[in-house]
């Protein structure tokens, strides 16, 4: 971890390109949100790295999040409550971030 | 209340279709029942193995196929435009049916054209 | 007011091809609100769609052509919602 060389990233965080992500630099972001990241949330950060390889896009908000989720990963893992406690704050926001996704574009 | 998008432009030329397809993604967030429709030049959105790379844009193709995750209920595309620009089921991205745009413009409370 | 069917709210100019794809369209018990460029339409001559037309006075006044209008009604934005409130249907072209 020490000689990680951290990708440019944005003045909100995000990566200013999505294929320098690395497992590495999605535990450095999620530190600066106070997350340390558990298997559930490696679940759907990789989720949304093959969502994103496959769509091109973020899932543009939370509630298309959500659904996102839920249509891969079933109604246990696709509902806000269980997004918001894996990703406080604004779920698509935090959980993009972290997995190096770009700015969900109708995220406030 | 149902809405049908039409897409009448080019993909890549403006961002007029790009805008189109998020206010559809953003109906389909609210449960709201949501149709694209690609018609005129607008075709061409739905042509295989489009490479962006060199424009520096996404692939409209590959946004395009999340619309049945986020809730698009269906995609159409014009038979006249496509038999105008060649495109044909071989070549086209898969899940779109084909109709006729004049038969489809009146089955829908509000139609807006993208741009 | 009567009620109406579809309402084709117009933005484009008279040689915009969706102007010509909107006016192809038109039927009886339908009415045509222009906006915004296609108040342009009132400019080349007095256009005789076959249903009502409206035109948003605010945009005619933009261009200079508020005076002397033949063959739409002149309606301010609020009479513009009004008219979409009286429409089954709307088609924003």
């Amino acid at each position: 971890m020490t000689n990680l060389v951290m990708p440019a990233r944005n003045n909100e965080g995000f990566l200013e390109n999505p294929n320098d992500w690395t497992p590495d630099a999605a535990k450095i972001i999620a530190q600066d949100d106070g997350i340390s990241l558990t298997e559930n949330h490696w679940e759907i950060i990789y989720f949304l790295r093959s969502f994103y390889k496959e769509h091109e896009i973020s899932p543009p908000s939370n509630r298309l999040f959500v659904k996102s989720v839920k249509e891969a990963l079933g109604e246990d893992r696709g509902n806000s409550i269980y997004l918001m406690q894996l990703f406080p704050g604004t779920p698509a926001k935090t959980a993009c971030r972290i997995a190096g996704l770009p700015r969900p574009t109708n995220c406030l | 209340m149902s809405t049908l998008m039409v897409i009448d432009q080019p993909p890549y030329g403006t961002w007029a279709g790009r805008e189109a397809l998020d206010m559809a993604f953003s109906l389909a967030a609210f449960d709201q029942s949501v149709t694209l429709l690609f018609t005129g030049s607008g075709v061409n959105w739905l042509r295989m193995s489009q490479q962006p790379g060199g424009v520096e844009q996404k692939s409209l193709e590959k946004n395009l196929s999340a619309a049945p995750v986020f809730g698009v209920e269906a995609i159409y595309a014009d038979a006249a435009a496509c038999a105008r620009y060649g495109l044909t089921v071989e070549n086209m991205i898969a899940g779109v049916a084909i109709a006729s745009s004049s038969e489809l413009l009146p089955k829908y409370t509000h139609t807006a054209f993208a741009g | 007011m009567a009620p109406i069917n579809t309402l084709h709210i117009l933005n484009k100019a008279p040689e915009h091809p969706r102007s010509l794809a909107c006016m192809s369209v038109l039927q009886s018990g339908d009415a045509l609100l222009l906006t915004e460029n296609a108040v342009l339409a009132l400019a080349v001559n007095s256009i005789d769609p076959g249903v009502p037309v409206f035109a948003l006075a605010p945009d005619l006044a933009a261009r200079g052509l508020e005076s002397g209008i033949q063959g739409a009604s002149l309606v301010d934005y609020a009479g513009m919602v009004d008219l979409t409130t009286h429409a089954q249907k709307l088609i924003n072209w």
